[in-house]
């Protein structure tokens, strides 16, 4: 059964005249890996805030279409009783910072404070979301004082601990170094591995063809294509879009090398490889 | 990071006490006296408010406190001292100066109460966290975005400040004068304000929805990780302090009824 069903959505921000969004629809299972990706501006975060429930509830401005989650229509919760279904992570882990705790123990504190879970079960997901994003040893230092990386891991683990079924995160990484960029995809994959539906915005096209199980094109608000990474990757046309595919397709792509099974070109350095070496042997 | 909280842990008895006890203290010290009609009160009360600092480490924290008002209260003991109408007998000649009995009692009663009001207020302010207190406060019913309120901005605050001092070195290094005389201030002083305005602003609207995923508006009864600030002591402090103040008024309303 699909997790989260768009149906429609169209969307235009107050006192603007073009529509934000305009006419997405596309549907993602329990534990899906959801890729999105477009240019700047392509509507990718209000998409991302369709889906928390802040578009329309935060915003206002007029919206058509309706946002699923399991059979709650979003438009009509309260943002507040929806945030324990859909996390969401921002692209500025400086402004999720809340500014009311001390520690970064206590700032991951916040959400659960707000839901009303019991101190001991508090105690026991601030552990395991911190062990899980690798803070555990931040935990006693002020949010300000944390490098922008470890603040964006933090806001992650503010989320997870919150334990929702979707998680949606809005550029998480761009704030982060090759490294910690990894760590989190790791531990997104986890989470994902648990059965929670992940939507990643993401300039990095090797993570998302890596790690997403299908990828969604968005162009000025509208829907390109929703599919695999190998097919998304294999379209002729992502100039376009200002999409750049990752290296390995761009190889394989001048050498001609397609999967023979999928007919698509590879798009992670594995596959890339396998489909080489394959063709060496035949050789 | 630089905090505007006074506050600092030294792991002292006023530090373990409950916000509400030394909120209490302030009441008491201030209304005692009045109630009572005695300076000495006041007096007795100064007394205890610098054995309470001196006794978890904080009055050398004071002194910047005092130091200010200080400056303000020795030229009210002066202009009182010298020119209070009514000033009849001469206590204390120093060559043409005379100071006079009545103006140094007058300015003596002003000292006294400023004194009382500042050191009894140390003691809440210097001993005390200030989400602790906001935290006791949330529990007894207080609204949580209001508390919200309170606490965020001693962290806001000196993040505004820092935001300032990063757009200052942007202005400069694209040749803006910020230092020199007052018209190259006033001038400089619009360019730098005006981004700190619209950051302020848009980080406000970004932090407002990330509050807002993480349930600052959810309905249901909000639960603590930190346990309520409190000791064993502060209910018989409390009990004792309400009970001195009833025995004031009754002391109070007896000698007026004689």
């Amino acid at each position: 059964m699909s997790k989260i069903v768009v149906e429609n959505l169209k969307y235009k921000y107050p006192a603007t005249d073009f529509l934000a969004l305009d006419g997405i629809s596309f549907s993602a299972k329990a534990g899906e890996f959801i890729g999105i990706i477009g240019k700047n501006g392509s509507g990718k975060s209000t998409l991302c805030q369709a889906i928390a429930g802040l578009v329309p509830n935060f915003y206002k401005g007029s919206y058509g279409g309706k946002v699923m989650v399991d059979d709650i229509e979003v438009k009509n919760v309260d943002i507040s009783d929806l945030c324990e279904k859909v996390g969401t992570v921002f692209q500025n882990p400086f402004n999720q910072v809340t500014g009311s705790k001390l520690t970064v123990y206590e700032e991951i504190s916040f959400g659960l404070e707000n839901l009303g879970i019991p101190k001991e079960e508090m105690i026991q997901r601030i552990d395991e979301a911190m062990e899980l994003l690798d803070i555990t040893k931040y935990k006693d230092r002020n949010p300000f004082d944390l490098s922008g990386g470890q603040m964006q891991r933090m806001a992650i683990a503010s989320i997870i601990a919150m334990q929702p079924e979707v998680i949606v995160l809005d550029e998480p990484t761009s704030q982060l170094d090759p490294q910690g960029r990894e760590e989190v995809y790791q531990a997104v994959q986890k989470l994902s591995k648990k059965g929670i539906t992940i939507f990643m915005v993401e300039h990095n096209m090797e993570k998302i063809a890596s790690y997403s199980d299908r990828v969604l094109i968005i162009d000025d608000g509208k829907q390109i294509a929703y599919d695999t990474p190998q097919k998304i990757f294999s379209r002729d046309d992502l100039d376009e879009y200002g999409i750049e595919a990752p290296a390995f397709t761009k190889i394989c792509r001048e050498l001609g090398k397609k999967n023979p099974v999928t007919g698509c070109y590879p798009v992670t350095l594995e596959e890339a490889n396998d489909l080489l070496k394959k063709d060496k042997g035949e050789m | 990071m630089k905090s505007i909280s006074l506050y600092e842990e030294k792991g002292s008895i006023l530090n373990k006490l409950a916000p509400e006890s030394k909120i209490l203290y302030i009441i008491l010290a201030l209304v005692l006296p009045a109630i009572v009609g005695s300076k000495m009160v006041s007096v007795v009360f100064i007394a205890i408010s610098i054995g309470l600092l001196l006794f978890s480490k904080v009055l050398k924290k004071t002194i910047p406190i005092l130091g200010v008002s200080g400056f303000v209260l020795l030229t009210v003991v002066i202009i009182q001292g010298l020119f209070r109408a009514g000033n009849v007998t001469p206590l204390l000649t120093l060559g043409p100066v005379i100071f006079y009995k009545e103006g140094l009692l007058f300015a003596f009663n002003i000292v006294v109460n400023v004194l009382n009001i500042l050191l009894s207020f140390c003691v809440l302010i210097l001993a005390t966290k200030p989400s602790d207190m906001i935290e006791n406060f949330v529990r007894k019913g207080f609204s949580p975005r209001f508390g919200y309120v309170f606490i965020s901005v001693f962290q806001i605050i000196p993040q505004m400040t820092e935001t300032m001092a990063t757009i200052t070195d942007a202005q400069r290094s694209r040749g803006m004068e910020t230092e020199g005389n007052l018209l190259v201030r006033i001038k400089a002083f619009l360019p730098l304000i005006s981004p700190v305005v619209m950051s302020s602003l848009i980080n406000t609207k970004e932090r407002a929805l990330a509050l807002e995923v993480r349930g600052f508006n959810a309905k249901n009864k909000k639960t603590f990780l930190n346990d309520e600030k409190k000791s064993s002591a502060d209910k018989y402090i409390q009990i004792t302090m309400i009970l001195l103040l009833i025995a004031g008024i009754v002391w109070r309303v007896v000698g007026c009824l004689k």
